[in-house]
């Protein structure tokens, strides 16, 4: 738009300064339609001058006889032939026509011919017979028609002159107007630029503000939904401790009188093996077997499931501790904190005929020492719980920097993970794989909200039956992520996992 | 336990009622067999100590546990030690509760002992056993 607007404002002033060079040329044309129509009526009246001149050198004569008048005559005589081509030149210049100038021509040589004959006449002593010749007025009516054709010349000259400045005047006029016209136009496309300008302003002002509303409205709901997800988080939290306890209160009855059963079942047995060595008619095999295998049995499966129980629950419960606690960024040789875990699995794998070992300087990080050391203590721990039986085991960490970030791999020859398992086994209490190792299925979750909670994450690359590689990628400075409800899920204890 | 403490009245607290019997049975294997008022609920135990037609000069010892159903075991140690006669008695707080805010929260209100209820049975046995053999040689202040 405002493109358009300039373009026609351009277009005004180059129309304008055209119009002002057509005006020059037009006055320039004029001033020599000027000096033009001049110097015609400066002829015509030199030809009309020699003309009578020659008369008057003509009735000199006459009247007198003497030679000396003349003088005029000759002069005009020699200069007409001179003066008549100019004029015509002068006329044709001046856009006249040809036709009068023939007629003139003609007139002067007529009027010269009469002059000549007269004079002629008083030459060869017949004076009566000029006077006589200059009384039937011949010459005079020629002379009339002279000045009649000069006049005729002069006056369409300045008719022509007045047609030019006529002219002139209708281009000054029209460029006036065109240059008023053109003066609008830029005046009209100004005050609309301007218009338009003020109008971007005011909308880029306008866009400004909302986007300020916007922003100040986004950030109210940022605020609305961290909070809401602090209350969420809060409430998760609390619901996990209450729940795990409110779930422990059974189970202190199970476990109790379970025990307290088994004590009883233990002196009916006493009782039973009395009688049955006193009086063996009195015991029969079913009561025998119901003491001595199916009771100790029922009691073993309740036993094994209420320890599960209770492991689950404290497991929820570490969960709900560890999400409420604060990460505190320190720096961490990270040689030194795997070097730790390493050697704390090193015996047990090296009676095994494994190895587990640090490939070159891992990258140190600021990070929650804690953290760290139960990130790699989990993979670490799966790493050798989960080795194939059927070859040594090796396991090896290195780590390298990108950018800003520390990846650490953490790579062992051992079961693998089933493909299908491997976003599964990151969840809470999933596990992967024959469930022939103990556990909850809690390390990796862990493992991955830590991660996360730190501002890294942790994946996994693994083929079954040769081993899995887990990648953590950590901020080499880490900035504590608020705990979500995820971290709240996954964060549990270490030492369990898959 | 001493002759002294054999007048104690032992008031529990326990909404479970398999709790309360297992603690009643390893009390007894811990050789102790004071009288035991057991109440399932805050507000019966709160009546009896607290109440307008609580028994006095006898002096006593109270088990609490924290989750009770119709109100907060904290609430329950709180009346107590607000209580001019009752704050003297010794408290023992056991529950499953072994959150450590919680257990700061009880001892800064004056709870005496505190104990977690272990899922284990073998070690609760022994906690509330261990607890008896307490019982056995702990002072409780006479009746006023």
């Amino acid at each position: 738009m405002t493109l358009l607007l300039v373009a026609i404002g351009f277009l005004a002033l180059l129309g304008l300064g055209a119009g002002l060079v057509w005006l020059i040329r037009e006055t320039q044309n004029f001033a020599a339609g000027v000096a033009s129509t001049q110097q015609v009526r400066l002829e015509t009246s030199q030809v009309l001058n020699l003309i009578q001149d020659a008369e008057t050198g003509q009735r000199g004569y006459l009247l007198t006889g003497d030679e000396h008048y003349l003088t005029p005559y000759r002069s005009a005589l020699a200069a007409l032939p001179r003066e008549l081509p100019m004029l015509t030149d002068r006329v044709i210049r001046d856009g006249g026509i040809r036709d009068a100038l023939q007629e003139l021509q003609a007139l002067s040589e007529q009027k010269l011919a009469e002059l000549r004959e007269t004079l002629d006449l008083v030459t060869s002593g017949n004076r009566d017979a000029a006077l006589a010749l200059v009384q039937t007025g011949r010459g005079e009516a020629i002379m009339d028609r002279i000045r009649d054709t000069l006049a005729g010349i002069e006056s369409r000259s300045l008719a022509r002159l007045e047609a030019r400045r006529q002219g002139l005047d209708l281009a000054a006029r029209s460029l006036l107007l065109g240059a008023a016209g053109a003066f609008g136009l830029i005046a009209l496309v100004a005050t609309g630029s301007t218009a338009l300008a003020f109008r971007y302003a005011r909308d880029l002002e306008q866009a400004r503000a909302e986007v300020e509303a916007v922003n100040a409205r986004l950030e109210e709901r940022v605020a609305e939904r961290t909070a809401a997800l602090e209350a969420a988080h809060e409430e998760v939290q609390r619901f996990a401790h209450i729940i795990s306890h409110d779930l422990r209160a059974p189970l202190v009855n199970v476990m109790g009188f379970t025990t307290e059963l088994e004590a009883a079942v233990a002196s009916l047995r006493e009782m039973l093996t009395t009688v049955e060595a006193a009086a063996p008619e009195l015991v029969t095999a079913a009561a025998k077997e119901a003491a001595e295998a199916d009771i100790p049995e029922a009691i073993g499966f309740i036993r094994s499931s209420t320890q599960r129980m209770d492991r689950l629950i404290n497991a929820i419960l570490r969960l709900s501790r560890e999400g409420r606690r604060n990460l505190v960024p320190e720096p961490v040789q990270m040689n030194e904190l795997v070097g730790g875990i390493a050697s704390s699995v090193r015996h047990q794998l090296e009676e095994a005929g494994g190895e587990i070992r640090i490939e070159g300087k891992l990258p140190d990080l600021v990070t929650d020492r804690i953290a760290a050391e139960q990130i790699f203590g989990n993979l670490i721990d799966n790493a050798v719980k989960y080795l194939d039986p059927d070859r040594p085991g090796r396991i090896l960490v290195r780590g390298h920097t990108i950018g800003r970030r520390a990846v650490f791999e953490v790579e062992d020859n051992g079961r693998g993970i089933d493909p299908q398992d491997h976003a599964r086994i990151f969840e809470p209490f999933r596990r992967s794989g024959a469930q022939d190792r103990p556990g909850e299925g809690i390390g990796l979750a862990y493992v991955q909200a830590l991660a996360r909670r730190l501002g890294g994450d942790v994946t996994l690359e693994s083929t079954p039956g040769c081993g899995s590689v887990f990648r953590v990628a950590l901020p080499l400075t880490a900035r504590p992520v608020e705990a979500g409800i995820a971290a709240v899920l996954a964060g549990a204890a270490p030492g369990e996992r898959r | 336990m001493n002759t002294a403490a054999q007048a104690v009245t032992i008031v529990m607290i326990e909404d479970d009622e398999g709790h309360a019997r297992l603690i009643q049975k390893n009390l007894k294997r811990a050789g102790v067999f004071n009288e035991v008022k057991h109440f399932v609920s805050g507000t019966e135990g709160v009546e009896y100590l607290l109440g307008p037609g609580r028994e006095k000069h006898r002096p006593l010892l109270v088990l609490l546990d924290l989750n009770l159903p119709d109100m907060s075991g904290i609430d329950i140690l709180t009346r107590i030690k607000d209580d001019e006669i009752l704050r003297l008695a010794p408290v023992i707080v056991l529950t499953t509760t072994d959150d450590e805010r919680e257990i700061r929260r009880c001892y800064e209100l004056g709870c005496n002992v505190y104990i977690t209820k272990p899922v284990n049975y073998e070690t609760f046995a022994q906690a509330v056993r261990q607890l008896g053999l307490f019982l056995a040689v702990i002072q409780v202040p006479p009746a006023p």
